[in-house]
């Protein structure tokens, strides 16, 4: 299997044809300030650069890149730039998901350790029984309102005389649903979540360094909104 | 760099720090921007005290808690993209992500950890073994004074844990960490090495007892004021505020890049404490950071406390024995 089908996970490529009367040494020299950054050391040889970077400070506009490859080639019509950028942020985050389903399924495993109730020796009912008796040991110690909340009008405590008892009931089936001591809920969420920010990043990513490339390379094409940041 | 003398103190020597309020940013823009950034802090927080004052108990609930909270929070962060403190302090992807991976840890690991090793649990353990029972003091309290006293309890103690972090080393490795950043975004404060992360959690609050509706204004308080102690959103906030609460401002200072100016501003919601104890310093600073700036990654994030600590012990251990000739 080619290492190629695989990398694209971490690694993001790309072109640009640097067009009519822009020779490799110009272009080069247009993009150095973006690798004289702290943390960034490059080298230059004939048509390539190679740079890499540690510890790279966010405001580094590179700063999601920890290396890569720039070089000039021979292009129709026109010499084209090709980059080859390698990120390990892109591809911890390609990672992050799986830590997270590990997570829950370690939450699992430690609720059924703790209490059976997902999965060990008792069942659901049990655990539920068990709940309500912690609840209602908590309800015997609540209070009634301090007469200026009762004043101005704040709803009585659960479990107070005043308390409709209909909301009780309406309370229960939420209250039932966080029985278990560890919800992997949370775990799967977030796994869905660094997904989302994966896909986002790796487009993302790719379409702002082009820019960051293009901007360098072509002044005179965004002279309205000159990027003075890299 | 000449510096300014605060108490006893020269606050700004190694760093840019800009001290009082006199000159610090003000919201630019027109007469709409300025009137919603002027008074979005105290409308907020003025509105979630009331909701949660008097929601129905079928809505005075934990999970509305969540989802205000995640709303929050998605708000701000528009915010930050709106009206930027600094441009410095833009948010990217890879900081987004790295943020968010924190406080996914502190929502999944570290609280099932705190379940079992967190403050409350041991209390709980605690009076279990001598078959005590929580301290119903406050209960019959006006609600506002239970909220207060929650967060309060917590503040202080909170305060005196993070003094301590700075000013002896044990404490100031895990919290290190979190003085590696370099900008302030909405996420920002669950950045830390998790030792850390669960050292400054530590509370006596599990010790009383509170109405379930004084702990949710507690974290309407919270959530109104201690998240923009990490944000990038340039406010005009009321003077009455700053005076009694934390601000960015007051954040920013405590993680400049300056020595001393690091060395104020311990508490996290109510800034009277650092007053009361002369800790506190009011300004804002840009430039934040250790060791110039440098960005620590996740992994050193996570390892740093513990190397750090090794490499300690070692230099000791293998310090030559001074020659000091027998008596």
């Amino acid at each position: 299997m080619s290492w190629r089908l695989i990398n694209w996970i971490w690694h993001i490529r790309g072109s640009l044809s640097l067009g009519p009367g822009l020779s490799s040494d110009e272009a080069f020299e247009r993009l150095d300030p973006m690798f004289q950054q702290d943390g960034t050391t490059h080298k230059r040889a004939d048509e390539t650069l190679v740079f890499h970077k540690k510890d790279q400070a966010a405001q580094d506009k590179m700063s999601i890149f920890d290396g890569g490859v720039l070089s000039v080639e021979d292009g129709d019509p026109h010499p084209v730039l090709r980059y080859d950028l390698k990120s390990r942020a892109l591809l911890a985050c390609f990672i992050a998901p799986l830590i997270f389903l590990a997570f829950a399924q370690f939450s699992i495993i430690l609720s059924g350790f703790d209490n059976g109730c997902a999965g060990g020796d008792r069942t659901s009912e049990q655990c539920a029984e068990e709940t309500e008796e912690e609840e209602d040991v908590e309800d015997e110690v609540q209070k009634e309102l301090h007469p200026i909340d009762k004043f101005l009008g704040a709803p009585p405590p659960k479990g107070s005389d005043e308390e409709d008892e209909a909301e009780d009931e309406e309370e229960e089936g939420e209250e039932e649903e966080e029985k278990m001591k560890h919800s992997p809920t949370r775990a799967y969420i977030f796994a869905g979540i660094f997904s989302v920010i994966y896909i986002v990043g790796r487009f993302l990513e790719s379409w702002l360094i082009k820019r960051r490339f293009r901007k360098r390379l072509f002044p005179e094409d965004f002279a309205q909104a000159p990027d003075q940041t890299v | 760099m000449q510096g300014t003398l605060v108490g006893n103190r020269m606050i700004g020597t190694e760093a840019p720090v800009t001290v009082g309020w006199d000159n610090i940013g003000r919201v630019e823009g027109g007469p709409i921007k300025r009137f919603i950034f002027t008074h979005f802090q105290p409308v907020v927080l003025f509105g979630l005290i009331g909701f949660w004052y008097y929601a129905p108990n079928s809505i005075a609930v934990a999970s509305t808690a969540i989802a205000i909270g995640i709303s929050f929070r998605i708000l701000l962060l528009l915010l930050e993209w709106v009206n930027p403190r600094y441009e410095s302090w833009q948010l990217t992807w890879k900081e987004f992500a790295t943020d968010l991976f924190y406080v996914s840890l502190g929502y999944t690991l570290l609280r099932m950890v705190d379940s079992y090793i967190g403050s409350d649990a041991l209390i709980e353990g605690f009076l279990a073994q001598f078959n005590w029972d929580t301290l119903s003091w406050f209960t019959s309290l006006p609600l506002l004074v239970q909220a207060f006293l929650i967060v309060f309890i917590f503040d202080f103690v909170q305060y005196w844990m993070h003094r301590g972090m700075h000013v002896w080393y044990p404490l100031w490795l895990p919290h290190a960490v979190h003085h590696y950043i370099t900008q302030f975004n909405i996420n920002k404060g669950a950045v830390g090495n998790p030792v850390e992360l669960f050292l400054i959690g530590i509370g006596i609050g599990g010790f009383f007892d509170f109405l379930p509706r004084a702990v949710l204004l507690a974290g309407a308080l919270r959530l109104g004021v201690g998240i923009y102690m990490h944000i990038n959103v340039r406010f005009n906030t009321p003077r009455w505020w700053r005076y009694i609460f934390n601000t960015t401002e007051h954040h920013s200072i405590h993680h400049s890049q300056d020595f001393e100016a690091s060395r104020s501003n311990y508490s996290g919601i109510f800034i009277f404490i650092d007053r009361i104890f002369g800790t506190c310093v009011d300004g804002e600073a840009e430039v934040l950071g250790l060791e110039g700036g440098r960005r620590m990654s996740i992994r050193e994030q996570m390892s740093y406390p513990f190397t750090e600590g090794w490499k300690t012990i070692k230099r000791r251990l293998n310090r030559p024995a001074s020659n000091v000739p027998a008596e």
